[in-house]
């Protein structure tokens, strides 16, 4: 990435431009990303947004925009992007605006969305190769309704809906690779904590055009059970342990942006969370402990052994 | 009947207060209606519960406008008119203050004229028991309710915590009754809205509006600045000047509310406005420059934001 | 001006070519295809210069539609029964976005069970979503109505999306001569659109579909929603005259046929209407003093109009292509309450149920429910809501059953 402008932390910006005052719950990992973002991008977009806890930003009469906004609803914010990008599309060639009144679009939805209601819209958008951004903030969770478990949600995390002592059954879902499947534009992970690493991936993502996916872990306080001071080192932590990889997908090719070495254990990064606690009181459950380290070794010697192979 | 509405902030235990009242005035064999009333906001922000108990089923539902007594679990929403802690007060309504200040002082500041109780603060990490406090302190002006009551609706409500957590409760809660307990009987029940006497709602008839006006869009940029959400912090962050070592960017960077703007020398300069003080800023800083400070002292200290 | 045979789809592409639309979004849906079909012809072939985009399902496709009228084009779309619903929780959004849009629905009959043919339960359905809803009878009201709507729902006053309904089947599908009026004839009615200070732009900050969090302003922008709808009233009857002014042919919120001096009056919505009129010219031949009247405009109700063209009938019979299980039939609930504390409220106000899931109406039927209301206003009793459905039909419907297996099944057989 040698064509990037940001090369050390201090080139990233310092003035903050998203409006200060919004109800998210403070230490929230995905207004962090958020701020991080706009202030990446300016306010020259419309970030059109699906039912989330992020959706609260706006609550008339106050909004935290200098730029657009449009709440859809959650299963559609893909197709409100469809119809913002087509309108803008049409006034500019009809000549009846000018390329200054233009904007780029921005999906912010959370997992809920983006992992379930919302995928089948999502599909569609990138079936259809539109020209927007897609701005994940995964909490892992259903949080502006308490923390209920989702499809992004990790295996064994209590949940409001998963308080048994092996916390969810399921396996968090694969979106990166759901929308790689896709072929489209550009495909991200990210993490507040980490960035440099996302300001490189936003400025990646809007040197390109068609469908791009800005996915982000969100550290959630309230859902996953810490003090919010911990948010940006919870955030290092997925990714010192190698359970956030962060990675880009670009011209049909995935690579991984940092290579956590060495890489921490899991337990590192889960008994930082209330919501892993009863994997380690009263009792240490160390089979579910293995299973999860087991699960994430298995990633990273994939990622090495793809490393070795030559690209074909 | 009686009508209680408490006040405080998301995660200080108001609707757990309001349940334990409820189920203390259930056990005693009055008819109850308890219930938190949620908005948009999150933990640290104002919120309201309330209870109404009474010896005949009860009709009334929904927001209380005149309450016989009004709890305060954080004495700083009094100075939040949003919060609406004074709202619908009478000249008879009581008022319970989780507050280190004298009653006598906020019975001055706010110029009430019923009778005004404050319950000794807890130490700052223990905040998770301030709704204990309050459901213990209003027991105890309550003729109807005792000590026995409260400490069976507080096992109760509280049981899923567990019983560490629950003697914990319970502890705090039998503290604050004692406190009280020479002003039982200073909360009076109130009575209905009389039928023959009132002052009308004062109804018009709308009018058709343009669409500008009446459309639920914002035509203006960054109105949340005017959402003071620095009242939601308990605890303020400081920067030393000293050992800043002016990196630019980390604080400013990893606050959540980008509420640390940099000066042009680099010194960053945090918006208690808005700050909520989750101090980030301070696990972050790496010249540890940042300390925290109760919001309370800071306040003492004249370090006003 | 030409004049061509039409299908009502045709009526309703024709409308939305003429009217210059900028948008479509779409998703097929029998049978409301052949207008998205016919647009995309037009749009291949440089005839129309509009973008034609085909969403994953009609809940995208609303909001696509809405969030481009936000934007500040013009926009058209086009659905039916199912796929209606299932855009429902998208109809009440961009109602509240307060966004002019014109969607048609060519009404289909709800599943389950599901059907192919044409009832009024989809449309009636979206009642309270605050789209303006104008019902069309003929082929030639299609298109004419597509222009107004497009009027109404960019009026200043108004600013609110519209739903031009027509039946399935009997419109979608039917042929009629059309006068299809020249670009030039239209533009001198529909200007521009002039989205005003509602659209996204860059420079101008503006968050639409914000969260509204407390009663009073919540009741404030609902209300103001409805004072907007009912100020389409007014419009509507404005636009009809410019219209008839310009092309001949004149639109109310009411259609009164020969409703006048009548003792009794059919009312009903849609295609079906024409044949009430029918009934009404052979009723009249036989000496009954009868007539019908038509709302056009079902969202705002024309509760005046209605009861100015209904004070005085001795007998109203309401016929209703719909039915809401548990009430009956729902336009004749509509007209009680505007009916209702009048002082020459009709005595009479009978409800009957028919055409359900595309079942005929006959003449006959039409005949049988004038007597009926008769005998009802001589009798002075209001008679019980009915079921048009006969001895013959209920043979039939046996005769599936046996073959379904039904009365052995329970009986225990099954085998």
């Amino acid at each position: 990435m040698s064509e990037t402008h940001y090369h050390h932390l201090r080139d990233l910006p310092s003035r903050h431009i998203l409006g200060t005052g919004t109800p998210m719950c403070a230490g929230c990992g995905g207004l962090a990303t958020l701020h991080q973002v706009y202030d990446l991008m300016g306010e020259k977009c419309v970030i059109v947004n699906g039912a989330s806890c992020l959706t609260l930003l706006s609550v008339y009469p106050y909004t935290p925009f200098r730029g657009s906004w449009l709440y859809t609803a959650m299963a559609c914010a893909p197709a409100g992007a469809q119809g913002v990008r087509d309108g803008l599309d049409i006034l500019k060639k009809k000549g009846r605006i000018s390329e200054a009144e233009d904007l780029e679009v921005v999906v912010l939805t959370g997992d809920g969305s983006a992992y379930g209601m919302g995928l089948s819209a999502t599909s569609g958008a990138m079936d259809r190769n539109l020209d927007f951004l897609y701005l994940c903030y995964d909490n892992e969770g259903y949080g502006n309704t308490g923390q209920q478990f989702s499809p992004a949600t990790p295996h064994a995390a209590h949940t409001a809906t998963s308080k048994g002592p092996k916390g969810y059954p399921g396996y968090k879902k694969d979106l990166f690779g759901i929308w790689a499947a896709h072929q489209p534009s550009y495909v991200a992970t990210v993490v507040a904590a980490e960035p440099l690493d996302l300001a490189r991936k936003i400025e990646r993502a809007r040197s390109l055009t068609g469908p791009r996916l800005i996915l982000a872990l969100a550290p959630c306080p309230t859902g996953w059970d810490y003090e919010p001071s911990a948010t940006v080192e919870i955030g290092k932590l997925a990714v010192q342990t190698g359970i956030w990889p962060l990675k880009e997908y670009v011209d049909g090719r995935v690579v991984h942006t940092k290579i956590p070495h060495p890489r921490l254990k899991v337990e590192e990064y889960l008994k930082a969370q209330g919501r892993f606690r009863h994997l380690f009181a009263p009792r240490e459950n160390r089979e579910m402990i293995a299973e999860i380290q087991a699960g994430v070794d298995r990633y990273w010697q994939q990622v090495e052994q793809e490393q070795e192979q030559p690209r074909s | 009947m009686y009508r209680i509405r408490l006040h405080g902030r998301g995660g200080q235990g108001m609707k757990t207060a309001g349940r334990i009242l409820g189920s203390a005035f259930f056990l005693a064999g009055f008819e109850v209606q308890d219930a938190p009333r949620y908005g948009a906001e999150r933990r640290g922000a104002p919120i309201f519960a309330y209870v109404r108990a009474g010896r005949t089923p009860i009709l009334e539902r929904g927001v209380i406008s005149r309450p016989d007594l009004i709890i305060v679990a954080d004495d700083h929403l009094l100075a939040m008119p949003g919060a609406g802690v004074l709202s619908g007060a009478q000249p008879q309504t009581a008022f319970l203050i989780h507050s280190h200040e004298k009653p006598s002082l906020w019975r001055e500041r706010l110029n009430l004229q019923g009778p005004v109780f404050t319950l000794p603060g807890l130490p700052e990490n223990e905040l998770r028991f301030r709704g204990a406090a309050c459901a213990g302190g209003a027991a105890a002006l309550i003729p109807e309710l005792n000590i026995d009551l409260l400490a069976e609706a507080v096992q109760e409500e509280l049981a899923p915590l567990g019983p560490e957590l629950v003697a914990t409760n319970l502890g705090v809660a039998r503290m604050a009754y004692a406190s009280l307990a020479a002003h039982r009987g200073a909360v009076h029940e109130g009575g209905p809205v009389s039928a023959g006497e009132y002052t009308p709602p004062g109804w018009l008839t709308l009018a058709c509006e343009e669409p500008l006006l009446s459309a639920p869009a914002i035509h203006a940029a960054a109105t949340s600045e005017l959402s003071q959400t620095g009242l939601w912090r308990t605890e303020r962050p400081i920067i030393d000047g000293s050992r800043c070592n002016r990196c630019w960017w980390l604080c400013s960077t990893f606050c959540p509310e980008g509420a640390i703007q940099v000066d042009d020398e680099r010194r960053p300069r945090i918006d208690y406005g808005h700050c909520k003080g989750c101090l980030v800023c301070l696990a972050q800083c790496p010249a540890h420059a940042i300390s925290a400070v109760p919001e309370e002292e800071a306040a003492a200290q004249g370090e006003t934001p | 001006m030409t004049r061509k045979l039409l299908t009502g789809n045709g009526a309703a592409a024709w409308g939305a070519r003429l009217a210059r639309i900028d948008y479509l979004p779409a998703f097929p849906i029998t049978p409301q295809t052949e207008i998205i079909e016919t647009l995309s012809n037009w749009i291949e072939g440089r005839e129309l210069e509009c973008r034609m985009v085909t969403m994953e399902s009609e809940h995208s496709m609303l909001t696509a539609a809405g969030a481009a009228a936000v934007t500040g084009v013009r926009v058209f779309t086009a659905t039916s029964s199912q796929g209606l619903l299932y855009a429902t929780e998208m109809l009440y959004t961009v109602a509240g976005w307060r966004v002019p849009l014109v969607m048609v629905n060519v009404s289909r009959g709800l599943s389950s069970p599901i059907t192919l043919e044409p009832d009024h339960n989809d449309v009636l359905a979206m009642r309270d979503c605050g789209f303006l809803q104008l019902h069309c009878a003929t082929c030639q009201e299609v298109l004419d109505n597509l222009l107004i709507a497009y009027r109404l729902a960019e009026h200043p006053t108004v600013r609110l999306p519209v739903l031009v309904n027509l039946d399935g089947f009997y419109l979608s599908f039917t042929r009629e001569p059309v006068l299809i009026p020249t670009q030039a004839e239209v533009d001198r009615f529909l200007p521009p659109f002039n989205p005003g200070s509602i659209r996204f732009r860059g420079g101008e900050p503006l968050s639409e579909g914000v969260a509204v969090l407390e009663g009073a302003a919540y009741s404030y922008f609902r209300y103001e929603a409805h004072l907007a709808s009912l100020q389409g009233i007014r419009v509507y009857e404005e636009l009809g005259q410019e219209f008839a002014g310009l092309f001949g042919r004149s639109y109310t919120a009411l259609e009164c046929y020969k409703s006048e001096d009548a003792e009794i009056v059919f009312v009903m919505i849609g295609s079906f209407a024409t044949k009430a009129k029918e009934a009404v010219d052979r009723l009249r031949e036989a000496g009954k003093k009868v007539g019908l009247v038509r709302p056009r405009l079902v969202r705002p109700f024309p509760a005046a109009a209605l009861r100015g063209a209904l004070a005085g009938k001795k007998g109203v019979a309401v016929i209703d292509q719909n039915l809401s299980p548990g009430k009956g039939g729902i336009l004749h609930g509509e007209l009680a309450s505007a009916l209702y504390g009048m002082a020459e409220a009709p005595p009479v106000l009978a409800s009957f149920v028919g055409g359900l899931g595309g079942r005929d109406i006959s003449s006959e039927e039409f005949f049988e429910i004038h007597k009926a209301v008769q005998r009802a206003v001589s009798e002075g009793v209001n008679p019980s809501p009915r079921l048009l459905y006969t001895e013959e039909e209920l043979r039939g419907v046996r005769t599936m059953q046996s073959v379904a297996r039904a009365a052995d099944t329970k009986q225990g057989g099954g085998a």
